[in-house]
Parts: structure tokens; C-alpha cells; sequence
């Protein structure tokens, strides 16, 4: 909220307009930074990264990444924060290890099934809860997060609170490629969105849902589509979970701290965003592995801290503070003042005082 | 006979989650904040009991009387507490976007659950309080007179919290800022100031609450969230300025939890408490909308 | 229920074709406070309607009742000769009316590009033209209007980020792409500055000559409302009081009264 005023040091070494002709560059090469990334990412096990402890920190990133992603369409793009998201996650592992375990389905099918039945879910549970605002809708998803948790805990055939043990698990290297092409499709898919009507249409909801719908959008069509793309990504993520993990149970199914987890990343990088989502996974997760290695039992102290500090000082997160870095020398720039309604100056500046507070409350 | 005393139970315990609940309520009128750290109010208020108790005695157990001793310790150490993080931490954030709001209340509950597990292990632990007849029998319904005792302290911690805000000054300052902030401190409130109390009083009550959970269930670090979400059931049943509404809430959650706990399993209580948290958004979204989640 | 055909009443055929907007006693109760009270109202296509009347004479309640934000207690709605009253909101609107805010709202965290190609492709709702990327001749015509309200080169700037004068013209141009039968604007004048006002008047005028808009305005000031509408409503304490050119309005006993006895 404060990076506006403090910004002379910054201002010389790294002037807006520099930073605007980056965020101009990332736009025209877009398709080819995607794939540029995705080709990075593909390389480790080429170079002989095939097991370990790194290939299993790795791994882990990309599934992050696809869980703050999927968070921030609904989150972010639309402005319904979830709380809940896990649940998404853990129905995706309970459908993918039952029917791994209990019906010998293969992997691939297991995974699928599991991406629809998630997605199935949040159409239903969407209907409920998309219709609340503010923090009745927090709210309810954390309670669907912790109402599955609870009945996953009292059913034969999730295992109770003892969880299902997966054998038979493939190579890491499979896990590895599976979340990286998971985490591809999903970018070059809300990617694709958000230059599209459709993604104008999200952040129509999330900035001024009346106004959207008094022009003509039925937005429970649309946040319940957002929802559910949401909830097809994360299930798909969570049906393999449980063979990667080798375990599920409760607890590590719909995991809350994972929840507070995946909504800090897409914070930490920029909501709303594209690329923020899943740098803030990259580097949240490295730091809270880092931590998780050498403080064992603080990483949850970090995490809650990290999340206060990102809260109260940086709310835009890294690219959305950049982006707005860039945007404010290209309004003055292009002519913002010269273009005003001539005697303007005053209320100009009262917006902009304003702006961080409209913005967000909006 | 068994339902009388499921209900009977249910009464008992529901007392407490009305008491936690209404410090909740008090939170969210007042400050617009929904604390979603409002269960580890609860949870440390427990275990400041607990550890009072330890010291004076060498173990968690003692005689009601020096029970209700350490109350004033728990409500004065919870008050600073909860005045404390309003001041450094939740001001910070008032008047912006509500998931901000949360998302910093939801920080502050992770980082105290995880140090609470550091500093006193995941073990859930009990206070224990000696009578040398522990249980009344009332028409063949058996009530645990620690339960009585639980009982009533809960709703003196109430009606304490009512007449405070109704009498006093302070009490009337909370009223003021709750129903018109910029108003309040055209007046001469101080609107932090008074947030902050407010954010106090409700945590203190949240702990002396605890304190009496501690001695009649367990203890344990990660108990907070549950009782965070019990109390928003309750005031989302009960409606947000109301006490009365929230003793009505908290008193009917209990009986419902002790009915499904006698007669299903008392492992399905957790999941129809908060079923019923979703079923009830759903019954009565019109009610709700209004509230908080105006643009 | 929406069915109801209109042309139940023969002695309005002859207008039926070319009402845009037709209100038939419409009635809105607020507990016991009657906010509108029993209003017809009526606006023919390529019309500059103003609606005008004292603070609380429920104009922007009747307009509320008009897009479906609010649902009359009495009374029908009829928008291009179909009945519209039990429709949803988001039903009216994309039925070809267009809205204007008093408050003046666009999407503050989008480019303002966006928020006019938003506001352009409102008419299909299929797949297809969900999934596509806005086509150049959209782009063009966002220019196009953007050039023609002076604002150009904002095009890729937050519109979070524009001083309140520059968001109003935002918010007309948004109307605008979307082609609307009829365009509702609530105090369009309202907050800006004088020079800003003359431009305004301009643009409404040109939208209306050149882009065949037809428009239905609530104003408070008086100036602009006798200057640009062609016909005028006004209401009072909910009910219609007045009704005719902006000459014969200035003239009349009842309307004078009406906002001397409330000043």
C-alpha cells in the first residue's frame, strides 16, 4: 500500500519505463515465454535429476503452483476468496487412491476420474455457497473444506481417520512430468482466458459485480464456470497426490495450513495475475522447505508470519506492485494530467490518494 | 430418559460456545473483522489456566475454588493479548478488502496454534477439579457439578459482557463506534483506542471461556479453529449485535452436538456442526447478505 | 408470465412501434412509504428524455424498477413492445438497456480497454464468442470512441487510476459500445466541472444524432437538462406532477411549486 512514496532509489535504478517495456515484452512473447518455461521446467530429469530428495522438492513446486493458480481464478480473477479450496484437492485424492486401491483402476483413469468427480463437486457446492459475498463466503468454503474432512473421517471407505496407504507407486519421474504438464495446461489456459470475454467477464464480477450483471451478464453462470475450472486443475492435481505421497488420510487430504498455504503464495506473487500465482508458489514453497529442513515444527510460525507481513505491507504482491510501478509513469506519461477535464487537478489527486482503498475495497 | 439427559448435556456445553460465540459477535459488530484467531482466544485462555493451576499446585488439579481464582489472571492476560494484536496488527488492515481481514486473523491463528504445539506439544491435556461428590442427580438425569459450575460461570461471563456494554462507559463508546465509526470520534471517541478494548474484552472472554473448557473437555493446541466456526454458526443463527440471540445459538448447537454425539456417534458431531453452518447460509442467504458484505 | 402480448391495448399500436421504454403505473412500496406512486412514463426511439424532480421524488427508485434491480410492486415495464417487468436484471439489460450510474461505476482493476470490449461484446452469451479473443474491428471501434472523448491514450492504463470526470466519459463510451435501444443515465452531470459539462453535452448530443442513441436521463441540473432533453417527466413525493418540452416545464405552476415548497 505504501511502495508510491518511498520509491526514489528504486526510481533510479530500476525507472518505471524500464519496467513497463518488460511487462511489454513478457506480453508480446507471452506464448513463447510459456513455452520457453515449460521446457526449463522439462530439463532437470533430461540432466540426470531422476529421484531424491530434489526431484521431490521440484515436483512439489509444480503442484503448488497448479493449487495457487486454480486458487487465484476464483480468488483473484473473480474475486471470490475460498478458503476451502481443499476440499477440491481432497476429493481429487480420495477418488484417485479408492479407486487405485479399491477397484485396481489404472493411473491415468484413476487421475481423470478424479479431476471430474472434483469438478462435479464444486458445481454443487458452488451453486450453495457462490451465491454469498464477503465473509459469509469465506466462511462457508472453509466450512465445506472442514465438513468433507469430517465425513472423510467417518466413512468405510475413505479408510476413517486412518487414511488409505497406496503401493505400487510409479518412479518420482512420473509424478514430476505429470504436475509440470498439469501446471502447463492450467497456465496456458487461464492465460488464454484472461485475454478472453470470458476472463474479462471474472474480473467484471470481482471488481463491480452489479454493475455486471446491469450489463447484461448472469455472473452466477460465470463464477460457477470459474469454480469449477478451479476445482477440475486441483482434482486433477490431488488424484495423484495420493500415489505420490504413497498415503492420504484426513488430515493430509483437505489440509487447512495447506489451504492458508496455497492462498499466501498466490498473494506473495500478485492475484489476479497469471504469472504472480505461480512464482509466489516457487518461492514460497522453497523457503518453507528451507525452514521445514532446518526449524522443523516453525514452519506453520513462518508461514502465519509471512502471511501478516504480506497482508499489511504488500498486498499487491510482487508483479501486481510492479505492474502498478509501471502503469503509474504510463499514466502521467500518456498524458493522464494533459487529458484530464482541464480544472480537474483536484479531484484528480483525491482519486488518486484513494486509489489503494478503492481498488481493493471494490 | 437417555434424551433428557443428551439435552441436558447439550445445555451445559452450549452455555460455553454461547460465551465464546458472543465475544465473536462482539469483534465482528464492532470492528467488522471476523477473528478468525477467536479460537485460540479460547485455546490460550485454557492453557493459562492450566498452567496457573500447575504452578500453584504441581499438577492441573485443585479444589473450584482455586480454579475460579486463576480466572482473573486468564481474563487481564487474554485482554492485553487481544488489545495488543488489534493495536500492532488487525488496525493495520481495518477498511480494506474483507479477505485481507481474514487473511490476517487466519495468519495470526496459524503462527499461535504452531506455537503453542512448540512450547506445550499437540497432547490434549484437562484441568482437573476435585469434588467430593462430583455429580447431582436431578430426576434421573446426571448433571457433573463441575459441568453446573462450567455452566453457570458462562453465562456470568456473559451477562457481565452485556451490563458492561449496556452500563458503562467503555460499554457505551464500543456501542457508539460499532454503529457509526467516523461519528464516534467527531464526538471525542477514540475510535482505536476503543477498537482495541473491544478487541481486549472479547478475547477475554473467549480465554475465561476456555478455562472453563479446559476443565470439562480437553485442551489442545489445534482446537481454536473449531471453535472459531461453532461461534460463527452461532452468530450467523443468532444474528451479529445479539446476545440474547447468540445464548439462544450457542445453547441449541450444544444440545444438537450432544444429541448426534448420543445418538448417532460422537464422531459425527464435528461434521453436522458444520453442516449445519452450510445448510443454515442456505436457508437464509436473504438475512445475510445485508451485513458486512455490502460493496 | 413475460409473455403477455402488448398490443392488448389498441389504442397504443399507433405508438407501440416506436415507445423504446414504456411504464404503466408503476407503483413501489417501501414499508409504508410509496417511493413511486402510479407512474407512466414513455420514450420513443431517438428521444432525449429528462426526468427531473426534488430529492426523494423516487426517480432513481422508478429507474431501479425499470432495469429490474428493484421489482415493482404494481404496475408493467414494456421495452421494445415486450414485458419485461419479471425479468431479471441481467435479462433487461442485455434486452438493449443500457445504464448509467449516479455514482458512476466501471471496473476499477481493468485496463481501460477492457472494460469497453466488456462492454461491447455484451450482446452473445454462446461459447464461441466467449472463448475469442476480441476481434480488430472492436479494437478499432474502442479507439475510435476513446479518440473521440479525448482519452486515447489511456487506453492501457487501470481505470481504477482515472480522476472521477475522465471515469464518467469511461462509463458513457462503455454504454455506448454496447449499442443499447435505450441508454439510462442517472445525474450524468452530477460532480463535474463546467468546461467538462459543455464536452459532455456534446458527446450526448452526437452519441444521439450520429449513433441513433436514445436516452432516458435523471438530472438535477436544471441548465443541462432544459438544454439537451427533448422531453421531460417530473415527479414529486413518487407521483408524475408534469410532463411535456422543456419550454412548457419551465412554465408550469405545479413544477415550480414543487421545488420552491421543498427549498
Amino acid at each position: 500500500m505504501s511502495t508510491k512514496d518511498d520509491t526514489g532509489l528504486l526510481r533510479s535504478v530500476l525507472p518505471p519505463e524500464r519496467v513497463d517495456q518488460l511487462f511489454d515484452l513478457c506480453g508480446t512473447h507471452s506464448w513463447k515465454l510459456i513455452l520457453l518455461s515449460a521446457v526449463i521446467g522439462a530439463l532437470p530429469p533430461v540432466f540426470g535429476l531422476r529421484e531424491g530428495y530434489m526431484m521431490t522438492v521440484i515436483s512439489e513446486m509444480f503442484l503448488f503452483a497448479i493449487l495457487a493458480l486454480s486458487w487465484d481464478i476464483v480468488g483473484g480473477q473473480t474475486g471470490y476468496p475460498s478458503f476451502g479450496n481443499m476440499a477440491f484437492f481432497g476429493i481429487g485424492a480420495y477418488t484417485g487412491a479408492i479407486l487405485l486401491k479399491d477397484f485396481a483402476v489404472s493411473f491415468p483413469l484413476a487421475v481423470v476420474t478424479a479431476g471430474v468427480f472434483a469438478t462435479v463437486f464444486a458445481a454443487i457446492i458452488g451453486l450453495i455457497v457462490l451465491r454469498l459475498r464477503g465473509h459469509y463466503f469465506a466462511i462457508a468454503t472453509l466450512g465445506v473444506l472442514l465438513a468433507a474432512q469430517q465425513i472423510s473421517r467417518n466413512l468405510e471407505i475413505t479408510g476413517g481417520a486412518s487414511g488409505k496407504i497406496l503401493f505400487d507407486v510409479p518412479p518420482g519421474i512420473v509424478f514430476y512430468y505429470f504436475f509440470l504438464g498439469v501446471l502447463v495446461a492450467e497456465i496456458i489456459v487461464v492465460y488464454y482466458l484472461s485475454n478472453t470475454r470470458f476472463g474479462f467477464i471474472l474480473n467484471a464480477i470481482r471488481d463491480d459485480e452489479g454493475k455486471a450483471t446491469a450489463m447484461g451478464f448472469n455472473t452466477t453462470y460465470y463464477k460457477t464456470a470459474a469454480w469449477m475450472l478451479a476445482a477440475l486443475f486441483t482434482g486433477l492435481a490431488g488424484g495423484a497426490y495420493g500415489l505420490f505421497n504413497t498415503f492420504i488420510d484426513p488430515q493430509t487430504a483437505y489440509n487447512g495450513a495447506w489451504n492458508v498455504e496455497l492462498i499466501a503464495m498466490a498473494l506473495m506473487g500478485g492475484t489476479g495475475t497469471v504469472a504472480g500465482p505461480v512464482i509466489g508458489a516457487f518461492g514460497l514453497h522453497t523457503i518453507i522447505e528451507y525452514v521445514e529442513t532446518a526449524f522443523v515444527g516453525w514452519q506453520l510460525v513462518l508461514l502465519g508470519l509471512a502471511v501478516i507481513v504480506t497482508v499489511i505491507g504488500f498486498p499487491k504482491g510482487v508483479v501486481g506492485s510492479l505492474r502498478e510501478y509501471a502503469n503509474e509513469m504510463d499514466y502521467y506519461e500518456r498524458g493522464g494530467m494533459a487529458a484530464t477535464d482541464g480544472a480537474a487537478d483536484g479531484t484528480d489527486a483525491a482519486t488518486d490518494a484513494n486509489d489503494p482503498e478503492v481498488t481493493t475495497d471494490e | 430418559m437417555a434424551i433428557a439427559q443428551f439435552v441436558v448435556n447439550g445445555l451445559l456445553v452450549g452455555a460455553l460456545f454461547a460465551a465464546v460465540a458472543v465475544g465473536f459477535a462482539l469483534i465482528w459488530g464492532v470492528v467488522d473483522i471476523i477473528n478468525l484467531a477467536h479460537g485460540e482466544m479460547v485455546m490460550l485462555g485454557g492453557y493459562t489456566a492450566y498452567w496457573l493451576l500447575s504452578i500453584a499446585t504441581g499438577t492441573a488439579e485443585g479444589s473450584v475454588l482455586l480454579f475460579l481464582a486463576t480466572l482473573p489472571v486468564v481474563i487481564a492476560v487474554l485482554f492485553v493479548l487481544g488489545y495488543v494484536l488489534q493495536r500492532t496488527l488487525v488496525s493495520r488492515v481495518i477498511g480494506t478488502d474483507i479477505f485481507l481481514t481474514l487473511l490476517v486473523t487466519f495468519g495470526i491463528s496459524i503462527a499461535i496454534q504452531q506455537l503453542a504445539i512448540q512450547a506445550w506439544t499437540a497432547n490434549p491435556r484437562s484441568i482437573q477439579v476435585g469434588f467430593a461428590d462430583p455429580s447431582l442427580i436431578v430426576a434421573g438425569v446426571v448433571i457433573p457439578k463441575m459441568k453446573l459450575v462450567a455452566f453457570f460461570g458462562a453465562i456470568v461471563l456473559t451477562a457481565i459482557l452485556y451490563l458492561f456494554l449496556q452500563r458503562t462507559r467503555t460499554g457505551r463508546a464500543i456501542r457508539a463506534v460499532s454503529q457509526n465509526p467516523e461519528a464516534a470520534a467527531l464526538v471525542g471517541i477514540d475510535v482505536e483506542h476503543t477498537r482495541a478494548v473491544t478487541f481486549g474484552i472479547s478475547s477475554a472472554v473467549a480465554g475465561g471461556a476456555g478455562a472453563f473448557i479446559a476443565t470439562i473437555l480437553n485442551i489442545e493446541p489445534q482446537m481454536g479453529l473449531i471453535y472459531t466456526l461453532k461461534s460463527f454458526v452461532i452468530v450467523v443463527f443468532g444474528g451479529v449485535g445479539s446476545i440474547p440471540g447468540a445464548l439462544t445459538g450457542g445453547l441449541l448447537l450444544g444440545v444438537v452436538e450432544e444429541l448426534t454425539a448420543g445418538l448417532i456417534s460422537s464422531r459425527w458431531t464435528l461434521a453436522v456442526s458444520f453442516t449445519l453452518l452450510i445448510v443454515l447460509l442456505v436457508v437464509k442467504p436473504q438475512g445475510l447478505f445485508g451485513t458486512g458484505a455490502d460493496e | 408470465m413475460s409473455n403477455t402480448p402488448d398490443t392488448d391495448e389498441p389504442e397504443m399500436t399507433a405508438n407501440a412501434a416506436d415507445a423504446v421504454l414504456r411504464t404503466e403505473g408503476i407503483t413501489k412500496r417501501f414499508g409504508g412509504l410509496t417511493a413511486v406512486d402510479d407512474v407512466d412514463v414513455e420514450v420513443h426511439e431517438g428521444e432525449i428524455v429528462g426526468l427531473i424532480g426534488p430529492n426523494g421524488a423516487g426517480k432513481s427508485t422508478l429507474f431501479n424498477c425499470i432495469t429490474g434491480t428493484l421489482t415493482a410492486d404494481e404496475g408493467r415495464v414494456t421495452l421494445q413492445g415486450q414485458d419485461v417487468t419479471d425479468w431479471p436484471e441481467y435479462k433487461i439489460a442485455r434486452a438493449g438497456l443500457g445504464r448509467m450510474f449516479q455514482e458512476t461505476r466501471i471496473f476499477g482493476g481493468m485496463s481501460v480497454r477492457k472494460n469497453l470490449l466488456l462492454a461491447a461484446q455484451e450482446g452473445g452469451a454462446d461459447i464461441g464468442g466467449l472463448l475469442r479473443r476480441p476481434d480488430d474491428s472492436l479494437l478499432e471501434r474502442t479507439n475510435e470512441l476513446l479518440e473521440y472523448v479525448d482519452l486515447g491514450g489511456l487506453a492501457d492504463t487501470r481505470a481504477g487510476r482515472l480522476s472521477f470526470g475522465q471515469q464518467k466519459l469511461i462509463e458513457f463510451v462503455m454504454a455506448l459500445m454496447a449499442e443499447p435501444e435505450l441508454l439510462l443515465m442517472d445525474e450524468p452531470a452530477g460532480g463535474i466541472n463546467p468546461s467538462m459539462l459543455e464536452n459532455l453535452i456534446d458527446y450526448i448530443r452526437t452519441a444521439n444524432d450520429e449513433e441513433e442513441a436514445t436516452i432516458f436521463l435523471i438530472e438535477h441540473n436544471m441548465d443541462f437538462v432544459m438544454e439537451i432533453a427533448d422531453r421531460i417527466y417530473v415527479l414529486a413525493h413518487g407521483e408524475r406532477i408534469a410532463a411535456g418540452t422543456p419550454e412548457e416545464i419551465q412554465n408550469d405552476q405545479r413544477v415550480i411549486d414543487a421545488y420552491l415548497g421543498r427549498e
